[in-house]
């Protein structure tokens, strides 16, 4: 009896043990859409879309239902922070997993590791068989951002360019134009550096992994590049003086503590009106521009990279892409929801809300430019055609690459009498990169 | 002699507040930026002196629907506990009674191996059984730390225990499992509190499983959380308003089982 009632126990604990976990395990729900009615292309097909916590992501949300009831498709989708997105694809791409399906990328950060590990569908084929969705509209820049090996590793969805921020009213108190020169941007700063009354003359980014992308549009200007072919070229001439001036710029006119700032901080810096020029990408635009989060919002004025001894040349390149998981179940139903997503008018509806695409068609309708300040739109359009294809060094370990290049800025920061030899050597850390990956 | 009393315990006065700010401060922060705006936030000006606003609280719930990620912490911090309570209090026992330390030595390992070396083969086992996104792989993984935890506590707490309660119950006609939950568990409290509570607040904060097995429909809130940084955007007021209300359970349930933690910490240590 006393046997039989623990036995008894245990097997309750038993059920209810089972019970819990199976009703943990809800299958995946599919949404029958017109079911019955004519047959849709892809009735009854799921794709998993992973997406980074980004705007674009908010806005293509809303639509998907209009993409289902035309295709039949049930799209599930997913948003991350960008560092987990980045952890996450990787352990599931690692692992051969058929999802996602299709997901949302960073090229240059991310594009030629993963398509080397074989984790990117070449889209080429995709596009080339369709005139209907027009390459040729889509910014050259971008679709060069997005190509590894000659191949097209994932679709444009947003597009990025460095910019000067400036602000209107302490120009215009001062009496100075905008600066379109480099060298006038530092006389600028210098003048209207004021930190006891709160103003510096300027503000970037300082840290010394996110500074990269930042102080790639002085190098372009100065005419220098991170590397030549499988050449290091962080330590030749150009490339010194264009460190020199970005490093200088935030040693003598930037806030303190500089070294330890990224965007967040340097944009924030800037919205709290303590800082004459900022130059960032235009992506964080809003942080600068919105009422709500910036005390100078009125006083914002937006113009394009100023030049150096090469004119004014930034980075205009795709920051986010759309890909597709080699492994995924039924290619043709996800490229239907790449190619829909890239689509001129679902392209027009994201970009409203205020992301740049990368067709310029788009660009060119009154609607497309709507959701971003006038004077911005400006900048954009004039950049148009041109630009470099990449804002770091275009290698595989990204991260290491970064850090080279970040040194050799700080190092001006810190005031380092020995800068060449410094530059040397990070150079010679490049190029072991740039050897090791060649092999 | 009383003059140096009296400037020791100053002194002991003085370091005890200047600790507690060290620590505290963080906090302290936290709570005064979750009601704040973002230009509030980032001005230096308005540390302590601001117009507070409830705006970034409505947001967490109505704009990031914070309630259905406390659910899903909810559920897993429970269930992993649950579950790692009903297989390892007998688990223990049966360690600390039966001396079985080899079997709480491999018990052990598994918790000292760097979580991470799991996730992969989790990943394929749970995506072949199509378990990803549900609560019984996070409930599951959870468990792996939970549960050698609740062991490992548990085991030096039934070993302090006299073996003589067991022995005269056994004598008035007690079975063994009736002994252990008769008269072991209920005189356990402490123990099973401490164990339980560590492996609940373990689960409740734990971001690196949850990330890998989790999806839309499981997220808990450590993942959650970072649904206020974004690419071009971080919402500082909504990540601390969240932060606070992150902390708050974990907080409550701390205080209110504080007396027990306490003596059944004790209850481990001083076993000779």
């Amino acid at each position: 009896m006393k046997r039989f009632r623990s036995l008894r126990l245990l097997a309750g604990i038993w059920a209810l043990s089972v019970s819990v976990l199976a009703s943990g395990c809800a299958g995946i729900s599919h949404s029958g859409h017109n079911r019955g009615e004519s047959p849709l292309p892809f009735q009854g097909k799921t794709i998993t879309l992973v997406t980074a916590n980004h705007p674009w992501a908010d806005a293509i949300r809303p639509l998907l239902p209009e993409f289902e009831a035309a295709t039949g498709v049930n799209v599930i989708i997913q948003g991350f922070f960008e560092d987990q997105l980045t952890q996450k694809l990787t352990l599931q791409l690692t692992t051969g997993a058929e999802t996602p399906d299709v997901f949302m990328y960073r090229p240059l950060q991310e594009g030629k590791l993963f398509y080397k590990n074989g984790w990117l569908e070449p889209l080429d084929d995709y596009v080339r068989q369709d005139a209907e969705y027009d390459r040729s509209d889509f910014s050259s820049e971008a679709i060069r951002s997005a190509t590894v090996d000659g191949k097209l590793a994932g679709i444009p969805v947003i597009m990025e360019q460095g910019i000067l921020y400036y602000r209107k009213d302490l120009l215009q108190k001062a009496g100075i134009p905008v600066p379109d020169t480099i060298d006038k941007l530092v006389s600028a700063a210098r003048l209207l550096h004021d930190p006891d009354n709160g103003v510096y003359g300027f503000v970037a980014r300082g840290q010394r992994s996110p500074l990269v992308t930042q102080v790639s549009s002085f190098l372009y200007s100065e005419g220098g590049d991170f590397t030549s072919g499988q050449q290091a070229t962080i330590n030749t001439p150009e490339a010194m003086r264009a460190f020199t001036i970005y490093g200088s710029l935030l040693r003598d006119y930037g806030p303190p503590g500089v070294i330890n700032m990224s965007w967040p901080q340097a944009s924030a810096f800037f919205a709290e009106g303590k800082a004459a020029f900022y130059t960032d990408a235009n992506s964080i635009f809003k942080s600068a521009s919105d009422p709500a989060r910036s005390t100078i919002a009125e006083h914002i004025g937006f113009a394009s990279f100023p030049a150096g001894g090469n004119g004014s040349r930034t980075y205009n390149i795709t920051s986010w892409g759309l890909a597709m998981n080699p492994k995924a179940v039924d290619k043709a139903a996800a490229w239907a929801f790449i190619r829909w997503a890239t689509s001129k008018e679902i392209v027009l509806q994201t970009q409203r809300k205020g992301n740049p695409g990368a067709r310029y068609s788009v660009w060119n309708m009154s609607e497309g430019t709507a959701g971003f300040p006038k004077e911005m739109v400006e900048v954009i359009k004039q950049y148009g055609i041109g630009g470099v294809d990449h804002d770091r060094p275009t290698v595989i370990n990204v991260a290491e690459a970064r850090e080279t290049v970040g040194e050799i800025v700080q190092r001006v920061m810190t005031g380092d009498p020995d800068l060449q030899q410094a530059a040397d050597r990070a150079n010679a850390a490049l190029q072991a990169i740039l050897d090791k990956e060649a092999e | 002699m009383n003059k140096q009393k009296k400037t020791a315990n100053l002194i002991f006065g003085v370091l005890t507040i200047a600790v507690l700010l060290l620590f505290a401060f963080p906090f302290f922060w936290m709570l005064l930026a979750s009601f704040k705006t973002q230009g509030q936030i980032m001005s230096t000006e308005q540390l302590f002196v601001f117009k507070p606003t409830m705006d970034n609280y409505s947001d967490v719930f109505k704009e990031y629907d914070f309630l259905k990620y406390i659910l899903n912490s909810f559920v897993v911090a429970l269930g992993s506990t649950l579950f790692a309570l009903l297989l390892g209090l007998p688990a223990a026992y049966a360690i600390a009674r039966h001396k079985l330390h080899k079997l709480g030595l491999v018990i052990l390992i598994a918790r000292i191996i760097p979580g991470i070396t799991f996730l992969i083969p989790w990943f394929i086992l749970f995506s072949k059984l199509e378990l990803i996104d549900s609560y019984t792989s996070l409930i599951l993984s959870h468990m792996l730390v939970g549960l050698p935890f609740i062991i490992w506590i548990m085991i030096s707490f039934f070993e302090a225990l006299p073996t003589e309660i067991e022995e005269s119950g056994l004598i008035d006609g007690c079975t063994r499992h009736q002994v252990f939950m008769r008269i072991i568990l209920p005189i356990s409290g402490p123990g099973i509190i401490t164990s339980s509570l560590l492996s609940f607040i373990f689960s409740w904060n734990n971001f690196m499983f949850s990330i890998i097995l989790a999806g839309d429909k499981t997220k808990p809130l450590p993942v959650a959380v970072f649904n206020f940084m974004s690419y071009s955007e971080i919402n500082w007021g909504g990540l601390m308003a969240a932060a606070c209300i992150i902390t708050l359970p974990v907080l409550i349930i701390a205080l209110l089982a504080q007396r027990y933690v306490v003596s059944g910490l004790a209850a481990g240590a001083v076993k000779g």
